[in-house]
């Protein structure tokens, strides 16, 4: 009688490990990974669909529902599209709180993403501090936007809020209390066993295998290439502020979360540089502007990387086509190269190094 | 990686022999965003192979059908509606015809940090060869526009359903769903309708 070499198991699409559906079709040889094939689609919504029987106007809101932790993505690449189409340049005092906004997602982005590596690795106590930590920045959410998640801050022209000095004041104070709670989770991120022993080396995904997958944002820096829409294509007020971009050479999950976490230490300095050169003067025009008959490409980086709209606009009220590319979507296919030899017990952990958003990519 | 070469329209109107329709801005950032038409949609795949050499990274592709241009005239004419439709499709051009039916194709490059926007224009029922060969991530997006469209991509590799299930009909931007179909009528009055159904009918 021969034994059979090798097996094929399911992870997903509803697995305890995933926090959205997706299917993994798996083959493994004894406890290693031979090959995956990602099925997807359980979240498909049509909301590209939809976004042509809206209004431009209405799809500013619209946009911002297609994912929660990069919800303020949307609309900002969104309104820059638009702001392209008419001609448009925001007032200097927007620029700046589109950059307070942004940062303030990502934050809290990659602290969710850190937290879950630790609850994916057993260590529970860890994972609630890092959610705890986070917490901080959900409340600046709340304070300043009203909303811990779709923060409703973009519009056409400009942005939706504004920072007065009581504001500010309390902005400075949440991020003097979440400074050294950060800089204390690099620290152990950098020395637990526990979390070195599951993500060191793990999920490796080399130079040119990331370059080939075209992968963006952490999962890209993390492999060695030095891409960052905010210093390669400065849009808002990126010009004017000193953006560090950090990359490690080694391409394995602990990498990934390495810059996640420096990231986190990079966007508070940005926003206190933002609120210390913060202009004067209006944060938006005082009428709704009109769109014209065009086409545009909008790009920024959003926590998880690049993110791409394609807008073409005929002058209607609703837009002919509204395309986007969310930074999960070229990084799903570094998955193939990621868990290729990888054991069982660190799929899990590989998936969610990539911080996969499945809302966003299938739309 | 550097942004868009100087030469950039040269380069691209050797690899398109057929003809190209260029054109850039420049942001106050200084950011290139570049247009390049395709005269002959069967050309982008030697334009494909200079992107390659070039160093490019395919972001996206956006599939779409251009509404027909809205012709001045149409208001004054007076000879009736039949004998104008029969008179002239405009058309792009590469000579495509924009129907309505017809299909654009963008792909959207980026180097460094600009970026460049190659369109093809296909007829409809027409196809385009596959960038997947030269381009890995050209997978997903172009499994993504043929469940999305009618539209067929030739030698692609791996030419499955990506996010629509094989049991749904295919082309679904091109057909008007109405939301209670949608969500399967989870809400609206088709949800009364169906529930009155199951009673027996009538209310």
């Amino acid at each position: 009688m021969t034994v059979r070499p090798t097996y094929t198991i399911p992870v997903g699409p509803l697995h305890v490990a995933l926090e959205e559906p997706m299917y993994f079709h798996i083959d493994i040889e004894g406890e290693t990974v031979r090959s995956v094939d990602i099925r997807a689609g359980h979240v498909h919504r049509g909301v590209e669909y939809l976004t042509t029987k809206r209004s431009i106007y209405q799809n500013v809101v619209l946009t911002e529902r297609i994912c929660a932790l990069c919800s303020n993505s949307h609309p900002e690449t969104f309104v820059m599209a638009c702001e392209q189409i008419a001609g448009l340049e925001i007032p200097p005092r927007a620029a700046y709180l589109r950059v307070v906004a942004a940062e303030i997602k990502r934050i809290a982005s990659h602290l969710f993403n850190v937290g879950i590596l630790a609850h994916l690795t057993g260590y529970e106590t860890l994972f609630m501090h890092a959610m705890q930590v986070r917490e901080i920045m959900q409340d600046v959410k709340e304070t300043l936007f009203g909303n811990r998640m779709d923060i409703a801050a973009m519009c056409i022209g400009g942005v939706r809020y504004d920072l007065d000095e009581e504001m500010k004041a309390y902005l400075l104070s949440a991020l003097d209390k979440l400074a050294p709670e950060a800089e204390a989770l690099v620290k152990t991120y950098r020395r637990n066993g526990t979390i070195l022993r599951r993500s060191k080396g793990v999920g490796v995904l080399a130079k040119e295998q990331a370059i080939a997958s075209s992968v963006v944002g952490p999962v890209a820096r993390a492999s060695g290439l030095g891409y960052d829409v905010r210093t390669a294509a400065p849009y808002a007020a990126y010009d004017r502020l000193k953006v560090d971009v950090p990359t490690l050479p080694d391409g394995d999950v602990w990498s990934r979360a390495m810059i996640r976490l420096t990231e986190i230490g990079a966007s508070i300095a940005l926003i206190r540089q933002c609120l210390n050169d913060l202009p004067d003067g209006p944060v938006r025009p005082a009428d709704r502007p009109d769109i014209p008959a065009g086409r545009a490409m909008g790009k920024c980086e959003a926590p998880r990387g690049e993110l791409v709209y394609f807008l073409k606009t005929t002058g209607a009220d609703e837009p002919e086509r509204v395309k986007w590319r969310v930074p999960s979507f070229p990084n799903w296919d570094a998955l193939t190269f990621m868990l290729k030899g990888a054991k069982i017990a660190d799929i899990a952990i590989i998936v969610n190094s990539i911080d996969p958003c499945v809302s966003c990519t299938e739309r | 990686m550097t942004g868009l070469p100087g030469d950039i329209q040269t380069q691209l109107s050797a690899a398109a022999p057929s003809g190209i329709d260029y054109s850039s801005t420049t942001s106050p950032h200084g950011v290139v965003t570049a247009w390049c038409g395709l005269a002959d949609s069967k050309e982008i795949l030697v334009v494909g192979r200079t992107l390659v050499g070039l160093g490019a990274r395919l972001a996206m592709i956006s599939a779409l059908q251009p509404a027909p241009p809205e012709g001045d005239e149409a208001e004054d004419d007076e000879s009736g509606e039949a004998e104008r439709t029969a008179k002239e499709v405009p058309k792009t051009f590469g000579g495509t015809p924009l129907d309505g039916k017809s299909y654009e194709i963008d792909y959207h490059f980026v180097l460094g940090g600009d970026f460049l926007t190659v369109i093809a224009y296909v007829p409809h029922g027409g196809s385009i060869p596959s960038l997947t060969p030269l381009f890995r991530a050209a997978d997903w997006p172009e499994r993504d526009m043929m469940e999305e469209y009618a539209l067929v991509v030739r030698d692609h590799p791996d030419p499955r359903r990506l996010f629509l299930d094989p049991a749904i009909d295919g082309a679904v931007l091109e057909r008007l769903i109405p939301y209670s179909t949608l969500v399967n009528a989870a809400s609206t009055k088709a949800l009364w309708d169906k529930v009155l159904a199951a009673k027996g009918g009538a209310s």
